[in-house]
């Protein structure tokens, strides 16, 4: 797994323009067309042990998933056989931290305050589903409104959000007010083809909780993985 | 009396007699006529009450038919009452959808 995720981010690498450009001077669309091959980092230990103990437990059934790596702002997609096919930068909750606050799923985006804009860490069965206005995203954990979309035509210019997610460091990725934002191209040609039909599976890394408390089932999978790396 | 009279005399009453003797035939042939009549007449009677019993069955089957219908229509109003609650709830729901965060 390990070598395939590699394998996955260094096509990625040779491909990708010397870092990221500053956002600014690309033209933003023309930009995130090749934003999948834009991703420069190894993927992080974490990642790569989760990538492992799916792939040996057969966690995600038949289904496919996405690995969401949050310090490294990373989406890693596999299909239901477990053959990675996409990395790609992501945007996530602009507040650091695991848990998604109490009620914050009901709440209007005005009334989220700022700790409370958190992307939840965990194992989620993500299925498309209809969202206010007839809109149809793809929902990864309902009950606390967190849903995998690409960046949405209503966020704020200010925000900036199509800069930061082609900016080279992942710091300024964390912009959302919990969902998670992926490159329009990706979305429609990998993710949704993927997910449309029986949804799948969306493992979040967590910022702060050991990955054990999150996954505790990776344990069983043990650091050598993380450790080869 | 005159010779012709005299001469007439038997022949009127043996006119007088074959009349008599015809009308007694002619009442038997009217009943040997009237008898098969009088058997359809009979039949005609009871099938008259066959069908008199058939259009009073049928007369109550369509009146408990009515009152099903009618039962029926109250049943669909009530339904329709109902329906409308339900899509009204889906419309409230429809508005309460929940909104990404973004």
């Amino acid at each position: 797994m390990i070598m395939m995720l590699l394998a996955l981010a260094g096509p990625a690498l040779a491909a990708s323009a010397p870092k990221r450009a500053p956002a600014s001077v690309a033209p933003a669309k023309k930009a995130e067309a090749k934003v999948e091959a834009k991703v420069e980092t190894p993927p992080s230990a974490a990642a790569v042990r989760v990538a492992d103990w799916i792939t040996a437990s057969r966690d995600n059934g038949a289904l496919p998933y996405a690995i969401i790596d949050k310090k490294d702002a990373s989406l890693f997609l596999f299909d239901a056989k477990g053959k990675p096919l996409a990395r790609v930068p992501v945007l996530i909750g602009i507040a650091e931290g695991d848990e998604a606050t109490p009620g914050v799923g009901t709440k209007n985006l005005a009334e989220i305050g700022p700790a409370e804009k958190t992307t939840p860490a965990g194992r989620f069965l993500a299925r498309y589903g209809f969202a206010a206005g007839k809109q149809k995203v793809l929902w990864v954990d309902y009950a606390n409104s967190v849903a995998l979309h690409p960046i949405p035509p209503t966020a704020s210019k200010k925000e900036r959000r199509r800069q930061r997610m082609l900016s080279p460091t992942p710091d300024d990725n964390r912009i959302t007010f919990g969902c998670i934002n992926v490159p329009s191209v990706f979305y429609s040609k990998s993710l949704r083809p993927l997910f449309q039909r029986k949804g799948g599976y969306v493992y979040v890394l967590p910022d702060t909780k050991p990955l054990e408390a999150v996954f505790p089932r990776v344990r069983v999978q043990g650091p050598t993985s993380a450790a080869q790396l | 009396m005159s010779p012709s009279v005299t001469k007439l005399a038997p022949a009127v009453v043996i006119m007088v007699g074959a009349l008599g003797l015809g009308g007694c035939a002619t009442k038997g042939y009217v009943r040997d006529q009237i008898a098969p009549l009088n058997q359809r007449m009979d039949a005609l009677e009871a099938k008259l009450h066959d069908t008199d019993a058939t259009a009073k069955q049928a007369l109550s089957e369509a009146q408990a038919a009515g009152q099903a219908a009618q039962n029926n229509g109250q049943r669909l109003d009530q339904l329709n009452a109902r329906v409308d609650g339900i899509e009204q709830r889906m419309r409230e729901n429809e508005n309460r959808r929940k909104r990404p965060r973004n």
